[in-house]
């Protein structure tokens, strides 16, 4: 296994002019980060799990119940695409809640998701009854699991368990509308619910997360904390101070870093005709605060209708030591789903242009959709290593791109390590219940 | 005086006060004034700068929740003010409901609440509702009509598995489906084969007592 602390120091070094060695996938994040670039511009691991379960075609409902077979479709999937980074998570969002009591739908063929017809929290008194988050409970344990698999396998800076964030946790209990409520009428309710949040629900699992060996970060996305869902100045009143608190407490309690509000303050306005740059600058700074990196961040938004010299404008603007904020430039999930290969790869160029011949940049997608034609992730991750490769040519517009190359899934997974525990998987049968 | 509280009422209900808007209609319907008048000059025209705040990007969601559920209940004391005035001349039961994974609530309301005053029963499925719920709801209550909205594009992909999904149940016979909201156009409607496009509430309206010879 590669060393990560190597693998930072070579980034630091090249980034940072001593372009010595061949670099790692990693070393290459880091010296995008750390320093001016590497020796293309990387591709992090995007959020896939319904999309590596089509890929691998594995049974939705072991999938997502078996720490190890997700563990291991999401690293072998994202290797075969070729990502920078892993990023391994299952249905993030409904872990929690599952446990402490949420009626939720099972399918065969996609994630489990809570039965929103059926609240877990109706009214302030549910607060009470419903109590602490029992380890033992719900998927509790497999989410556990992954996290000790994700530090083993993946290894690293980017290894990391995952929990639900605390506002996102509320609304998948009590519902969008009435946590915004919450939010806007009744602040004693709203401090009621951050506080059940972050200490009755999540904290036992981050407890449980961090007794396991090498588990040493959890990260906890908050997409339904997103613009124009929350105001970047909601998210700095209650997501903020929230994610700070449960971060102290992870650090004196538990000796983890705990990173909660991911995605928090993330411009997901749908309407290109409302598309305003004075807003996307306010949620861009609330969001620097609120990811895993000082990045100047774009995740789960239109991206594909955004003029990117805004980004790159607020990113050069919040430069620090002469150098410009990293970009996290996000290809949208939809986008990378409905797209030919030639417009994924024109906008890949068209980005490049704007914002990579000066550097840090980093590309992305926040959500790879099930049905995404994996030719399409291909397209994007080799367009991006080989158009992104130092120094940038001076008129990509020109560069003719040839369709990407790679062998079907199941060919090259045949001489992987996770081969014998997906071609199992896909055997499994659900076990019949016999009735006396 | 019936401007000024028709002004209260609006100013109520766009900055989503709900006990000031209930307070202003029971006041108003008290001192006598036209249920309709209440509703399309007060409390229609309330949500509909709400709305308008939204586009200009002054209001954002948490400010349209709020505003959609002053408008919510200050729609109470009026439904039944503005049943008794059609005299069941017109009408039919109208199920509404904006489809899963959307959570906007302000167009659907707003053509709730006109189809209200149009002398409709209006069965309000609510907001983020799953196809099952709107066969079952057809199933259950018979409707005349299906309205559905939805704010997203992506989300407005499932009106055509919905229609398919009655089509498919034998249940659109003798039933009407109409669909709205901001991605949608008559294109749209065509396609998925429904019976008219709503291009606002007040559209919605006329469409949907045309779909019934009204």
């Amino acid at each position: 296994m590669a060393n990560p602390t190597l693998e930072l120091v070579h980034g630091l070094l090249y980034g940072n002019g001593f372009r010595i060695g061949k670099l790692s996938s990693t070393g290459r994040v880091f010296a995008t980060i750390l320093g001016s670039h590497g020796d293309t511009i990387p591709f992090m691991g995007p959020q896939i799990h319904d999309h590596a379960m089509t890929v691998a075609r594995v049974p939705a409902r072991k999938y997502y119940f078996d720490a190890r077979l997700l563990v291991d479709v999401q690293l072998a999937v994202e290797r075969w695409y070729g990502f920078d980074t892993y990023t391994i998570i299952p249905d993030a969002y409904n872990f929690e809640v599952e446990a402490l009591g949420a009626k939720m739908i099972y399918s065969d063929d996609a994630m489990p998701t809570v039965d929103t017809n059926v609240p877990l929290i109706k009214d302030r008194a549910d607060l009470e009854k419903i109590g602490t988050l029992d380890p033992s409970r719900g998927r509790i344990p497999m989410g556990v699991e992954l996290a000790r698999l994700v530090s083993e396998k993946a290894s690293g800076p980017f290894a990391m368990g995952f929990f639900c964030s605390p506002f996102s946790l509320i609304c998948q209990a009590m519902g969008y509308p009435k946590a915004v409520r919450a939010l806007k009428r009744d602040r004693a309710l709203a401090q009621e619910l951050f506080d059940f949040a972050e200490n009755q629900a999540i904290f036992p699992y981050l407890k449980a997360q961090s007794e396991q060996p090498g588990v040493k970060q959890s990260a906890g996305a908050d997409a339904w904390a997103a613009f124009p869902n929350l105001t970047p100045e909601l998210v700095q009143e209650w997501v903020t101070p929230s994610a700070k608190r449960l971060a102290e407490r992870g650090k004196q309690e538990l000796k983890m870093t705990v990173m909660a509000g991911l995605a928090a303050a993330d411009y997901c306005e749908e309407d290109p005709a409302k598309f305003d740059k004075e807003i996307m600058f306010k949620c861009w700074s609330v969001a620097r605060n609120s990811f895993v990196m000082d990045v100047a961040l774009s995740a789960m938004g239109r991206t594909q209708d955004w003029d990117m010299r805004w980004l790159q404008e607020f990113a050069v603007q919040h430069s620090k030591l002469g150098r410009k904020l990293p970009i996290y430039a996000s290809l949208n999930g939809r986008f990378m789903r409905d797209s030919s290969p030639q417009q994924i790869v024109e906008k890949i160029k068209e980005w490049i242009d704007i914002m990579g011949r000066d550097g840090r940049l980093l590309f992305f997608i926040a959500n790879v959709p099930a049905d995404t034609p994996p030719l399409n992730v291909h397209t994007a991750v080799q367009s991006v290593h080989t158009l992104g490769r130092y120094p940038i040519a001076k008129d990509l517009a020109s560069i003719r791109s040839e369709p990407p190359g790679f062998q079907p899934f199941d060919q090259w997974l045949k001489d992987q390590p996770e081969a014998d525990t997906i071609f199992k998987a896909r055997e499994w049968q659900p076990e019949k219940k016999v009735f006396a | 005086m019936s401007e000024a509280i028709f002004d209260a009422i609006s100013k109520a209900v766009t900055e989503g006060e709900e006990v000031e808007a209930d307070r202003l209609v029971e006041q108003a319907l008290e001192a006598g004034l036209a249920p309709l008048d209440i509703l399309q000059k007060g409390v229609v025209h309330g949500i509909t700068r709400a709305g308008e705040l939204w586009k200009a990007n002054e209001y954002f969601l948490p400010d349209v929740i709020l505003a959609a559920d002053a408008f919510k209940t200050a729609m109470q004391p009026l439904e039944p003010r503005l049943k008794e005035g059609t005299d069941g001349r017109r009408g039919g039961k109208y199920v509404i409901g904006v489809v899963e994974g959307d959570m906007h609530d302000l167009g659907k309301s707003l053509v709730g609440a006109m189809l209200t005053s149009a002398g409709f029963e209006v069965i309000d499925l609510g907001i983020d509702v799953p196809a099952s719920r709107f066969i079952d709801a057809v199933k259950e209550h018979q409707p005349v009509i299906v309205g559905m909205g939805a704010y997203m594009t992506t989300t407005m992909l499932q009106m055509k598995t919905i229609i398919s999904e009655l089509e498919k149940q034998g249940l659109r016979r003798g039933l009407k489906i109409m669909v709205g909201g901001v991605p949608t156009s008559q294109e749209f409607a065509d396609e998925v084969g429904a019976d008219a496009w709503g291009k606002d509430a007040l559209d919605s309206m006329q469409k949907a007592l045309k779909l019934i010879g009204a």
